[in-house]
């Protein structure tokens, strides 16, 4: 089965119909957990990155800002995967040909990848080599802000 | 000179016309206001959250404050400009919706609450910063910035869905 044959099945499937048959306002609303879940995800590593990059936060260990920022990272991700899922599914077709659909998600993979390795390492150890962290910061921010950017775009292409 | 002639003026600006006619310029503007919001709201957010007592409530406020200010003002920079090139692009259509006015005048009552909070407490923060629970009239003002700058958003992000229909 191609990607577009798989496309096409998931645009045709019942939860698209169900999707499909609401209001149209009802994309307006995913859209908005969409937004709500992607400013909860990249307002905390922001925070936790300022700490890591020695910019902001001075008084508060790293350990502390990532444990007070881990839950809103991860209803951030569950708020984006269950609203992108209500937005993609009835027109899956029409993502299939967008370059910036698939970028989206290559670059969402090696950040979270990315945030389940060397993010969780530093942020977890007491006293990271600084070299290390600073590095870690910039790598993450750079991807979830392209991940942000990305999907920005794939609705103007 | 009358707002909808105005708005012509922008629309056909050069600026405007640049915008709307490059294909990548409209969506990197999109990308940074959004980008700002990260900084701008989702930092504030934090503060707010903070004066609520429930995040960080072991931590003083004003280390939060302090620390958190230029980043989020910078955020609202951002935010601001480009959102303001977004409206140039777009003037002509988005001032026909009323959910774009809706969306100002909440803007102007939030910084209005920001403006009161920074007069009223944010010149003694030393004085109450440093308590874990904090008075009922600054808890009062996270709610109300909060619920303002969620609300801001949402309107937001309506406008393209009201402009279609």
């Amino acid at each position: 089965m191609s990607i577009l044959e798989l496309f096409k099945a998931i645009q045709t499937s019942d939860l698209s119909r169900f999707i499909g048959s609401q209001n149209h306002l009802f994309c307006a609303v995913a859209q908005m957990f969409h937004i709500a879940g992607l400013i909860l995800l990249l307002a905390s590593i922001v925070l936790v990155s300022l700490r890591l990059l020695g910019i902001g936060l001075p008084n508060l260990s790293v350990i502390q800002l990532s444990k007070a920022t881990k839950w809103l990272v991860w209803s951030g991700l569950g708020l984006l995967t269950v609203s992108g899922i209500v937005i993609f599914v009835p027109a899956a077709t029409n993502y299939a040909p967008n370059t910036f659909f698939w970028s989206k998600f290559i670059l969402l993979a090696i950040a979270l990848l990315l945030h389940v390795t060397l993010f969780r390492k530093v942020t977890t150890s007491e006293n990271p080599n600084p070299f290390i962290a600073k590095t870690t910061a910039v790598l993450s921010l750079s991807l979830w802000f392209s991940v942000a950017f990305a999907g920005r775009f794939i609705g103007f292409f | 000179m009358s707002l909808i002639e105005f708005a012509q003026v922008l629309y056909d600006s050069e600026t405007g016309t640049a915008l709307r006619e490059s294909i990548y310029a409209f969506p990197i503007v999109e990308g940074l206001h959004l980008i700002g919001l990260a900084f701008s709201f989702g930092l504030l957010m934090f503060i707010d959250l903070r004066l609520l007592g429930v995040f960080l409530r072991t931590v003083p406020a004003q280390d939060l404050l302090y620390s958190l200010r230029p980043w989020l003002l910078g955020g609202f920079l951002i935010t601001i400009a480009t959102g303001i090139l977004l409206f140039i692009a777009t003037a002509t259509k988005i001032i026909l919706l009323p959910v774009f006015y809706i969306k100002l005048a909440l803007i102007v009552l939030a910084g209005i609450n920001a403006i009161v909070f920074e007069l009223k407490w944010g010149r003694n923060v030393d004085v109450w910063g440093t308590q874990s629970v904090l008075p009922t009239s600054i808890k009062y003002a996270g709610l109300v910035s909060l619920v303002l700058w969620s609300a801001v958003i949402i309107t937001g992000r309506l406008i393209p869905y009201l402009n279609y229909e």
